[in-house]
């Protein structure tokens, strides 16, 4: 579910779902908390999240992109 | 399916940079502009949240001698696409006015009150990229177009192009949150709808959106324009990138760090150590190097900035964020990774379709009132902005000569074209545009990746045609959203064909396009490959670039 919309935070502003390129709120009704229609089509930009004019969305990074890094601090040569 | 009839001068398809670009000069000269927007333009395309190199020649800079900045550009990272130069000389021609323009428009080219340069050349070479703050560049460039009283309509994905003998007249586009089809009356159509991200398999097959270009850009302007008869070129050699593994992300030169083996020896000779200025141009000399280590048993292989000062670290994450990746940065602080501590993985990412629409550098293609801009003719940020520029110019002064066009005469079209979109959306069952697109990306994987042969491309060819002759009949859309997909997919398909038909026919081998059945590089064949349909089918042509 990448994005993620905190319904105690949200004021269905409508906001998210007028702005997301991909339409990943698609169906959601005005003045009603957005729906995420289709999360497996979110390209984690997180636009959402920074037009959110109250900070209620955050975008959960699905198991396949996380990011691949070595995890020792050896400083290299 | 219901009909809306929108009359303009000038129609974009697309509201990246391009798009916004062409309709803000078009409208200035005086043009009825609008835009038809497959998304949102405000986050849409590969700018949506920004970009931080603009390559550009600068007089007090480089000295007044612009044949030579454009000599160095062949040499080094452009060499990739060829050209003709008189495009090249057109860019740089223009690119500073364009530099001063969005400065001026509050998008801030100049870093601390200076040109910045950094990134994308080599040490000791002249520098061609300029760092500029571009993470609101579509906020200011759509507050453009609304003041010059652009029309911007989001949620219209144009799907087919109207030809009325040699010349565009209009395009038809499906809106993806209602079930209408919008007819448009134009005088002149600039296409501009950026790359193509779903052709090929992502970085992560499963998850096909996780795309450093997103997930709107799918080719449907070379697919619009390859069926009304403009030239299409480049179309079977495929791009590659690299970039963070496994949340793409483009914006190696943003990085300030040194791709290492996992021992920590560098793979390049460029960068000793991280170098703010030049970043490790190995990534732009060869984009294969991670798949390469991997496939040789000597990977992984890492950017590795953990050498880097406090001060390049400010640097890097300000410009991080101007280059649009800020949900990166906040996914590694989230994970916990922190840059200064942690090499991060570096892949090769997956082919991509590089094929473009001839234009000329005036960003006219072989078809009157029909112009290209952008990834779709000739990308990157400065020629997205340039040529999308010239364009509108072109096409508004073009507007202003000839008398509207009556598109009525083509009501047959257009009522047929609407009839596929009400059985797409009347079909109960059948595979969803999904389905039909992870078949498409199989085949290309399988058939048409870099490695090809004759055989091997025959055998795909076929069978992508038995798929597209399948979903023709088969494929449904269960709303507006996934019909819009359902026409991406369309589009997808006719351009995966013609990447199959172009690999067959380019007998050579060059740059990622191997064929071992003909292992060499020929110098006769150092020319543009151009494809168009004339009566129906495919014709193939080779002219001197
Ligand atoms: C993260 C990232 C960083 C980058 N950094 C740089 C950089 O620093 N410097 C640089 O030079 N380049 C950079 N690039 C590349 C640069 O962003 C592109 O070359 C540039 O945005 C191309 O502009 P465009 O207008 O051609 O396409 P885009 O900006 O991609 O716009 C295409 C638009 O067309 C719309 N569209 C697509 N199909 C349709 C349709 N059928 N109907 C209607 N609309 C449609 C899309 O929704 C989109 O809005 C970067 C790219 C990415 C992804
Ligand atoms: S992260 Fe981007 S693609 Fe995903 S829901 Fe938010 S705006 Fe849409
Ligand atoms: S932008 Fe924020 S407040 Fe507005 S609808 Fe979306 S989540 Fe709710």
């Amino acid at each position: 579910m990448p994005p993620i919309i905190d319904s105690s935070e949200c004021t269905a502003c409508g906001r998210c779902v007028e702005i997301c390129a991909e339409d990943v709120f698609y169906g959601s009704k005005k003045g009603e908390i957005p729906i995420v229609t289709y999360p497996r089509e979110c390209v984690h930009c997180s636009c959402c999240v920074y037009e959110c004019p109250v900070g209620a969305i955050r975008v959960r990074i699905p198991l396949p992109a996380m990011t691949v890094y070595k995890p020792t601090q050896e400083k290299s040569q | 399916m219901e009909e809306q009839m929108v009359e303009t001068d000038v129609l974009c398809i697309g509201g990246g940079i391009a798009g916004l670009m062409a309709a803000i000069r078009a409208s200035e000269l005086g043009a009825k502009v609008v835009v038809a927007e497959k998304g949102h333009a405000l986050h849409s395309g590969r700018g949506r949240d920004g970009n931080d190199h603009f390559e550009t020649y600068i007089p007090e800079v480089h000295g007044i001698d612009r044949a030579a900045f454009i000599e160095e550009l062949l040499r080094t990272a452009k060499g990739e696409v060829s050209l003709s130069h008189e495009i090249f000389r057109a860019q740089f021609a223009k690119a500073f006015d364009i530099v001063k323009l969005w400065d001026s428009w509050g998008i801030p080219m100049k870093y601390k009150g200076k040109w910045e340069f950094a990134g994308h050349s080599f040490p000791g070479r002249a520098m061609t990229h300029i760092k500029y703050s571009g993470h609101m560049q579509k906020k200011v460039l759509i507050q453009q177009a609304i003041d010059r009283g652009v029309e911007i309509m989001n949620r219209v994905m144009g799907f087919e192009l109207l030809r009325d003998g040699d010349g565009i007249i209009g395009a038809l586009a499906a809106h993806t949150r209602e079930d209408k089809v919008i007819v448009f009356r134009a005088k002149a159509v600039i296409l501009a709808t950026g790359k193509c991200s779903r052709l090929y398999p992502s970085l992560t097959p499963g998850w096909m959106f996780n795309d450093p270009h997103g997930g709107g850009v799918t080719g449907d302007g070379r697919a619009m324009a390859y069926r009304v008869g403009a030239q299409l070129h480049n179309v079977e050699m495929p791009q590659r990138h690299i970039g963070p593994k496994y949340f793409p992300k483009f914006g190696q030169a943003t990085w300030v760090g040194v791709l290492k083996d996992a021992q920590g020896k560098p793979v390049g000779t460029f960068a000793p150590k991280p170098d703010r200025k030049y970043g490790d141009m190995i990534m732009e000399v060869n984009k294969l190097v991670c798949e390469q280590y991997t496939q040789s048993g000597k990977g992984p292989v890492y950017m590795d900035c953990t050498d880097m000062t406090d001060e390049d670290y400010e640097y890097m994450m300000y410009w991080m964020v101007q280059e649009g990746n800020i949900s990166l940065l906040d996914h590694m602080k989230e994970e916990g990774i922190d840059i200064r501590r942690h090499p991060i993985e570096f892949a090769t990412y997956p082919l991509r379709f590089g094929g473009l629409i001839v234009a000329n550098a005036g960003a006219e293609t072989n078809l009157k009132g029909l112009y290209a801009a952008g990834d779709e003719a000739f990308g990157d940020i400065s020629a997205a902005a340039t040529f999308g520029w010239i364009g509108g110019e072109n096409a508004a002064r073009y507007a202003k000569e000839i008398e509207a066009p009556d598109v009525e005469r083509h009501r047959a079209t257009i009522e047929e074209k609407k009839i596929s979109l009400d059985r797409l959306r009347g079909r109960q069952e059948g595979p969803d545009w999904e389905e039909a697109n992870i078949a498409l990306q199989q085949v290309m994987y399988d058939y048409a990746g870099s490695v090809r042969n004759k055989a091997l491309l025959q055998q795909g060819l076929s069978h992508l045609q038995r798929l597209k002759k399948k979903i023709d009949t088969t494929m449904i859309a269960r709303n507006p959203h996934e019909l819009a997909h359902c026409l991406e997919v369309l589009n997808m398909f006719e351009l995966g064909e013609l990447v199959f038909i172009m690999a067959l026919d380019r007998k050579e081998t060059r740059s990622l396009h191997v064929r071992p059945d003909y292992p060499f590089t020929n110098p006769l064949l150092d020319q543009a490959h151009i494809i168009q349909t004339m009566d129906g089918k495919p014709v193939i042509q080779w002219k001197p670039f």
